[in-house]
């Protein structure tokens, strides 16, 4: 498990021996979590870092009036609460979508490791640097653009997302959000939502089917929302070479 | 005569109209209140809404814009609920 570890943040950052030995010291914890369950509430103390390595996960807020936002998905490979360890208190939930594998890394190793190795510093930094420039994308999302347009926009994100960790087949993907989670998300009714995906289906851009979404026409469902994938730096210059992420296919294959 | 103001209830008075939801709802219901428009409420039509033949808060304004409501089994159920807003309001 630390193998996959390594492998995911050396798809960010150069590491040498010395940081991979380093890394190999953590004994992380795996969880089988079932679906709809928190890993972390609002007002507990942060202790671990969350890694999902299968399944889907959410960060949302439960507002006053019992409704809720969710503000981010974690697939396969994503840290779940990498920088909100630091601070005293969660300000929000995270909670699984679907059953999930995570793997559990303790805060004071995250420290002690980071303290002494700047280049898994540095590559943890990436992590979260891309998790804000997702969620910067999202705020766009739900500030400016139509309900159609924000749903084709979160296809095509969680399609190049799950491609890049080896989740996707012939354009498909699995889809395990109920409407109202996805209303929860884009800041929509359950109806609108209901609406949006049927004028998807009848432009013929997508299907969803038993849980499966099918991006039928991905170059027309990216123009449609005029989605630009710049944000989720897939493509590092520096490291494009390495930056295949087959280490999360080997965790989950053995 | 003001000390009596806050028992008279809020008129609501609701007026068909068909609305262009770009699907098969479009039965719609002006609702207006004390003569104002308040919200538009749209009944499900499509079969594959959770609760076809409900009426959903479509749009609201004024006081209403942007509020979450449930969808309501009948247009009385929809007016309690317009009423109630627009006087906590």
């Amino acid at each position: 498990m630390q193998d996959a570890l390594i492998r995911k943040l050396e798809s960010f950052e150069e590491l040498t021996d010395a940081d991979r030995a380093a890394l190999r010291m953590f004994v992380p914890r795996v969880r089988q979590v079932g679906p709809r369950t928190d890993l972390i509430r609002e007002g507990d103390a942060p202790g671990d870092v969350h890694l999902i390595l299968s399944g889907y996960a959410c960060r949302y807020k439960d507002l006053p009036d019992g409704r809720r936002q969710i503000m981010a998905y974690f697939v396969p490979g994503d840290f779940c609460d990498l920088n909100v360890f630091i601070l005293d208190q969660m300000d929000h939930n995270i909670g699984t979508i679907s059953p999930c594998q995570v793997v559990e890394i303790p805060r004071q190793a995250i420290e002690e490791v980071t303290t002494n190795h700047p280049r898994v510093m540095r590559a943890l930094m990436w992590c979260a640097l891309v998790d804000e420039a997702v969620l910067r994308e999202w705020l766009v999302n739900i500030g400016s653009r139509q309900s159609d347009q924000r749903i084709a926009h979160l296809f095509c994100e969680l399609l190049l997302r799950l491609e890049a960790v080896g989740h996707v087949n012939n354009n498909s993907y699995a889809f395990p959000f109920t409407q109202t989670e996805v209303a929860d998300t884009m800041g929509l009714s359950d109806v609108h939502v209901n609406r949006t995906l049927r004028e998807l289906r009848r432009l013929e851009l997508i299907t969803l089917k038993g849980r499966i979404l099918t991006i039928l026409d991905v170059p027309h469902l990216k123009a449609y929302c005029g989605f630009n994938p710049n944000y989720l730096h897939l493509r590092n210059a520096r490291w494009s070479g390495r930056r295949q992420v087959p280490w999360l296919r080997n965790v989950q294959g053995g | 005569m003001l000390a009596g103001r806050d028992n008279v209830e809020t008129l609501v008075v609701l007026q068909p109209i068909a609305v262009d939801t770009g699907s098969p709802d479009r039965d719609g219901m002006l609702a207006i209140a004390n003569g104002l428009l308040v919200a538009v409420l749209v009944r499900l039509a499509d079969p594959e809404h959770d609760n076809v033949g409900s009426w959903f808060f479509e749009v609201g304004f004024g006081r209403l814009h942007g509020k979450k409501a449930p969808t309501f089994l009948s247009l009385e159920e929809a007016t309690r609920w317009l009423r109630r807003h627009l006087k906590l309001a």
